[in-house]
């Protein structure tokens, strides 16, 4: 029997006795905690343990955390005591207690110069604590509910289920987050704005996949005004300079015009001295027409040129605008050139720019036709009615196939019969087959099983129960997890058969599904939030001071750390070179502000980061993360501490409290300017700052050698750079290297820091304290496999929280928290 | 008249659609001799009308106080309306001056107009003004019309969202509807955008009626579905499948307002596909839309901004066709390029009366839309060569549901009187009592 158990490591007690075993479901009853004579030996040898336990406590951490401070009204004390903690009783105060795990295990306990204990000592007291929170843990599986599909998933799905790309980022509200993401069920709420929005994409969406949208629109599609355009862009053709590459889903056969506007000024001038531009519209990459700049889009103001009608068969194809790189370089009066391209919305009193691509509306179709042959048509027609006679049954097998994989389940036959009713009508209304099949699938679009994902509870089992949750529901959670869109026919066919449990099976999916383009998506919306490189979006450091920072740095920062997670994730690294490989990716633009020489062109390629480039390594060194945690006219030792603390080590620091000065601003009057480590450090002198400050602003002092931008510096504002300090574990840092020693020394802390944002985003639900006996057991696990991406996410898809649920309570309609 | 007691139900007028189309939509819907008809019961639409750069000085203020005066010059196009127009003058615009110590504002403060506040100076996301008067009216009049309020623009903003100059967001000079200090509300400039919003989407009449028909009876078919899910889920679901249940309606509902708004859309509105490139086409379209809202009660509010700060678009259709809008403003003090300018502001203004005209030729209930509107058209800047924030330009259009008195110039002291005093005495109007909005020291004195 292969059977999974959850071990608490040192103590060798059956821990919480969470069973998923494929070959015999275990009552439910005999998935609460340990055998009873488990139970019994493990606490004798606790109370034992227990006392010396105690005396380490009383040692090193009652002077601050104990009953006699807190007499004192010491603040440390006020906030935590420990030695009125019975420590017999660790699950009594459980949440108390995996607090002190996590701060001990970050090293961030006894603070700076205070006396600790030596490792072995501390080793012992941590291991100690875990395996008594572990082994009294109480079964905590909370269903995470009714679950609606966010945007990114909402967009994916339809990919999936009709073969149509579609940006719902551009017709849905945006959805809220919580505990980091914005795939959280229980905060995934609806409103009739959104109501509004998923009814009118289900009727646009259902006419697009069928191309029988023939009703003339306009669509916006922008260029940041901070885009660079001196370079050619990755997609459009060689010899072309700036523009955009559009990817757009024609509604149907028909005319089309185009209308460009450039980047506008304070004064709605178009702005760009530099005449004699022409600018080529292609579609497919093949030249459509020329516009000329100076008299059709220059000379407006803002109005923009529009192209004559061009005859386009619907379905999807790439519109690229671009100028022809046939005119000169500006001028050489420059004495450095920027990066940056353009500075809307002024221009600079001898500074020469090119025009730029500000907005392309594609406007149509005029005299539309219905599409006949397009991706989305292929895939939703599996057959096509020869005869009249055959129209019912090749109409039945459509709507089988489509509501089968919207529905992610095997379609009933109550299913059919409320969705040929649609197809009737449409039928008959339209007078054709399309137009039975595009009611049906406006139907299914707005149905509340495509719109949520569901888990039923068994009707019998009593509350606070746990109970696997089916096989079907299984498939869902996986392709949520892993692609952020609907199961595949191979996930629900095996789940069909009740064989996706199998451990081989599920092993082999999850690395089918890893290896799959679809799990693109999980790079990109997990790294997205967890590091948060989608605030990337909205960092815009200021031009005066970063004249080179622009859209095209913007997106190749994002594209950065994408490509270098996805590395690990595709070559099934381990996650803690995360911490310092050594190599990363780059293209040209990011290659210059790195330094790195002889890299040419927008593609990425993976690069080797030797000694010369050290700083690079690892995430401590990349440029989105440097950006995104400062200022947006200088850097943040405080905000990249705090950033460093909670994704290395796990642990937020508390918000200022009231009423404090957090302004770092220069107020000496007409003294010396201070260096930024000056005024930071005057700003410790406040006590009530400086307990919290001193534990993280080391660790951000020790990243001042990037600038707000993520460059290489070693003076700021011609004041040499001293990155030194000292962190609480009394390591003394001296930059960038030493700081990312301390991420290797502590990266057990980090592997269980990424399993709880995995499990976080897997489950759809908060992790709160009582899931981290579930977060220690993976985490162990994975640790034998040297942390090896897949160990992780193998461990997360069979742990109980992804597996089962509980049942709530009768009649309290309690769910896993917001 | 006739005093039929005969209700024509909604559906009616539906079934009957080809016949109805003529009917002047809310008389029908309204029992004839029941209280509902009766002028006060009317509901009172509210409009604010930005426009940026002040006015040409000389040219607009009346030489007369009280009424009777002659029209000056930059007003003369609401003339034909004097009955139920206030023009006042000596208002100061405190909003639109910078804080002290604060550089630049002087040109982006379109979003103080309706709330009287000073926008916070940042060109990032932590953009803030205040919660706007158009936004305070629809949370009290708007929540049973399908749309609380409408924004239009006629100016792209193109992609600019940070900064627009000076430190300060493009957001203040995007849009003069604010829901909350830091919620914008971004303003529509596609027509055919806002006649989707209205109407439903498709090419004809009948394209988009179908098409509703074909959302309720889907949204229709989904009660069976929810109440067969509801028997499955646990407590803890049902509360969220309540919840989609809930929206389900509220949809429902909307799409019944835009069925029977539908036949009041004339056959012979000619939306085209985009944004018009004539600003003359352009803002009388949406000036078009704005009044057809009002007359099927999808809205009761609306606003529009005439111009971004800034702006050297050229107004073709003007007596001065090649003065641009910015540089115009800045005439030097020079007579010949200040009556260039006035020609601008009478331009606008001459757009301003053609809405007012739909207004007044639009029946509703015992009296015209113009009877039951408030319009509020003004500048927070007077002089526009200096960029003053006194002596600002500001116009009342409109019978108030019979509150407001026309033809009348008020005239106030210089400097004096902020105009968030004209803000909070138009919130009475709606019988909204606040102690005060913004800069405001008071109710506007004169104004009732």
């Amino acid at each position: 029997m292969n059977t999974k158990r959850f071990v608490v490591s040192g103590a060798g007690v059956l821990a919480l006795g969470l069973l998923i075993s494929q070959s015999a479901v275990p009552p439910q009853g005999a998935l609460m905690a340990a055998t009873p004579q488990a139970a019994v030996t493990a606490s004798t040898a606790a109370a034992t343990d227990a006392a010396t336990q105690r005396q380490v406590l009383n040692q090193f951490c009652s002077g601050c955390h104990g009953q006699r401070a807190k007499a004192a009204k010491l603040d440390s004390a006020v906030r935590l005591t420990l030695d009125d903690l019975d420590l017999a009783k660790v699950r009594d105060h459980a949440d108390i207690w995996e607090k002190v795990v996590r701060k001990l295990r970050a090293g961030l306990m006894p603070p700076t110069n205070s006396r600790r204990p030596d490792p072995s000592t501390m080793n012992s007291l941590i291991t100690w604590l875990e395996g008594e929170l572990d082994r009294t843990a109480v079964t905590h599986l909370p269903a995470p509910g009714l679950h609606r599909l966010n945007r990114a998933e909402y967009s994916n799905a339809i990919r999936d289920l009709l073969g149509l790309e579609v940006d719902a980022a551009k017709f849905l509200p945006p959805d809220d987050s919580s505990h980091g993401f914005d795939n959280m069920a229980g905060t995934l709420t609806l409103s009739p704005a959104l109501m509004e929005a998923y009814l009118s994409a289900a009727g646009r969406i259902s006419r697009l996949a069928l191309g029988s949208e023939t009703a003339a629109k306009q669509v916006v599609f922008d260029v940041p005004a901070d885009t660079a355009q001196n370079h050619r862009v990755e997609g459009l053709p060689f010899g072309t300079r700036g523009g955009m590459l559009i990817r757009y889903e024609f509604p149907s056969s028909g005319e089309y015009t185009f209308t460009v506007k450039g980047v506008t000024g304070y004064f709605t001038r178009v702005l760009g001295q530099i005449t004699g531009e022409k600018l080529e519209l292609t579609i497919d990459g093949e030249r459509v027409y020329l516009f000329d700049w100076d008299r059709e889009i220059g000379n407006t103001t803002g109005f923009g040129g529009t192209s004559p009608k061009i005859p386009i068969r619907g379905g999807f194809h790439t519109v690229g605008v671009a100028f022809l790189a046939t005119n000169d370089l500006p001028g050489t009066e420059l004495n450095r050139p920027f990066e940056r391209t353009m500075n809307s919305p002024g221009e600079i009193p001898g500074y020469q720019f090119y025009p730029h691509v500000g907005q392309v509306f594609i406007n149509g179709p005029f005299t539309g036709t219905p599409a006949t042959d397009t991706p989305s048509r292929r895939k939703i027609f599996t057959c096509q009615p020869q005869t009249a006679q055959q129209e019912r049954d090749c109409a039945r097998a459509i709507v089988s196939t489509l509501a089968k994989k919207a529905f992610r389940r095997p379609v009933r036959e109550s299913d059919l019969e409320t969705l040929m009713t649609f197809y009737n009508s449409g039928r008959n209304e339209a007078k054709s087959f399309d137009g039975g099949i595009q009611a049906v699938v406006q139907r299914i679009l707005i149905d509340p099983e495509f719109l949520y994902r569901s888990e039923l509870e068994p009707n019998q089992a009593a509350a606070d129960s746990t109970y696997r949750i089916s096989q079907l529901e299984l498939a869902s959670r996986l392709s949520f997890f892993i692609w952020s869109s609907i199961p595949d026919d191979e996930l629900l066919n095996l789940a069909a058969q009740s064989r996706l449990r199998d451990r081989a099976t599920l092993d082999r999916q999850v690395k089918r599904m890893l290896a799959d383009p679809r799990a693109k998506a999980f790079v990109r919306n997990f790294t997205g939030q967890w590091l948060n490189v989608r605030s990337m979006e909205a960092s815009e450091p200021v031009v005066d001071l970063f004249p080179d920072f622009d859209d095209n740095l913007r997106a190749a920062f994002r594209e950065e750390i994408e490509l270098f997670f996805g590395s690990i994730m595709q070559e099934d690294r381990s996650i803690l070179e995360l911490l310092d490989a050594d190599y990363t990716f780059a293209n040209e633009r990011l290659a210059k502000h790195y330094g790195i020489p002889n890299i040419y062109g927008p593609q990425f390629r993976r690069v080797t980061l030797g000694p010369d480039l050290d700083m690079r390594r690892g995430l401590l060194g990349k440029g989105a993360l440097l950006t995104i945690t400062s200022q947006a006219a200088r850097t943040s030792p405080v905000a990249r501490g705090k950033w460093f603390l909670e994704t290395f080590l796990g642990v937020s620091p508390p918000d200022p409290p009231p009423g404090v000065e957090t302004d770092l601003s220069k107020k000496n009057g007409n003294a010396a300017p201070l260096s930024l480590r000056e005024r930071l450090e005057a700003h410790r002198a406040n006590p009530v700052c400086a307990s919290c400050h001193q534990i993280f602003e080391p660790m951000g002092i020790a990243m001042e050698n990037f600038d707000a931008v993520g460059r290489w510096r070693t003076t700021d504002e011609g004041v040499r750079i001293d990155p030194t300090g000292v962190i609480a574990d009394g390591t003394r840092l001296e930059g960038i290297a030493s700081l990312r020693g301390v991420t290797r020394r502590y990266s057990d802390q980090f592997a269980r820091v990424v399993t709880e944002r995995l499990l976080t985003y897997a489950m759809g639900r908060g992790v709160e304290d009582a899931d981290m006996p579930m977060v220690r057991s993976i985490t162990r696990d994975a640790s034998k496999a040297n942390y090896r991406f897949s160990s992780l996410v193998m461990g997360v898809v069979e742990s109980p929280g992804f597996q089962m649920n509980m049942k709530a309570a009768a009649g309290a309609p309690q769910r896993a928290g917001r | 008249m006739f005093i039929t007691k005969k209700h024509i139900s909604r559906r009616t007028i539906l079934r009957g659609a080809g016949a109805a189309l003529a009917l002047p939509f809310l008389d029908a819907m309204i029992p004839a001799g029941s209280a509902q008809s009766t002028a006060t019961k009317r509901p009172l639409r509210f409009v604010g009308l930005f426009v940026p750069h002040g006015m040409a000085p000389g040219w607009w203020v009346p030489t007369k106080e009280g009424s009777g005066f002659e029209y000056p010059f930059c007003w003369k196009p609401l003339e034909p309306y004097r009955d139920q127009v206030v023009l006042m003058t000596g208002l100061h615009s405190t909003s639109a001056e910078p804080p002290p110590g604060v550089t630049g504002a002087d040109h982006w403060v379109a979003a103080a107009f309706l709330c009287a506040e000073k926008p916070k100076k940042t060109a990032g996301a932590d953009v803030r003004a205040g919660e706007t008067i158009d936004q305070i009216i629809a949370k009290k009049i708007g929540r049973e019309t399908l749309l609380p309020s409408m924004e239009f623009a006629v100016e792209d903003p193109g992609a600019n969202s940070s900064n627009c100059g000076e430190g300060y967001s493009c957001v203040y000079t995007n849009t003069i509807a604010w829901s909350s200090p830091t919620k914008p509300l971004p303003m529509e400039l596609n027509p055919q955008v806002v006649f989707e919003r209205m109407f439903g989407d498709g090419g004809s009449p009948e394209e988009r009626a179908a098409r509703r028909e074909r959302n309720l009876s889907i949204l229709d078919s989904l009660g069976p579905k929810i109440a067969g899910l509801r028997k499955e889920f646990g407590p803890g679901d049902r509360v969220r499948l309540d919840d989609y249940a809930e929206n389900i309606r509220e949809i429902e509902r909307r799409l019944e307002i835009a069925r029977n708004a539908s036949s009041v859309a004339p056959e012979n509105l000619d939306v085209p596909v985009g944004i018009p490139q004539s600003f003359d086409l352009h803002i009388k379209l949406q000036f078009d839309l704005l009044a057809l809202a009002f007359r099927a009660d999808i809205t009761r509010v609306g606003t529009l901004l005439f111009a971004r700060d800034l702006t050297n678009r050229t107004y073709p259709e003007s007596e001065s066709p090649r003065t641009s809008f910015h540089g115009g403003s800045h005439h030097g003090e020079d007579p010949a390029r200040i009556e260039g300018f006035s020609k601008i502001n009478q331009y606008h203004v001459k757009m301003v009366a053609y809405f007012i005209d739909n207004l007044r030729r639009t029946n509703d209930g015992d009296g015209s839309l113009l009877d039951h509107s408030l319009v509020l058209y003004g500048s927070n800047m007077g002089n526009p060569n200096q960029h003053l924030h006194y002596d600002v330009p500001h116009a009342l259009i409109g019978g108030a549901n019979g509150q407001l008195k026309g033809d009348r110039h008020l005239a106030y002291p210089s400097k004096t009187v902020p105009t968030g005093n004209l803000l909070l005495s138009i919130l009475d109007f709606y019988g909204i009592q606040q102690e005060s909005i913004g800069d405001s020291t008071g109710r506007l004195e004169k104004l009732v």
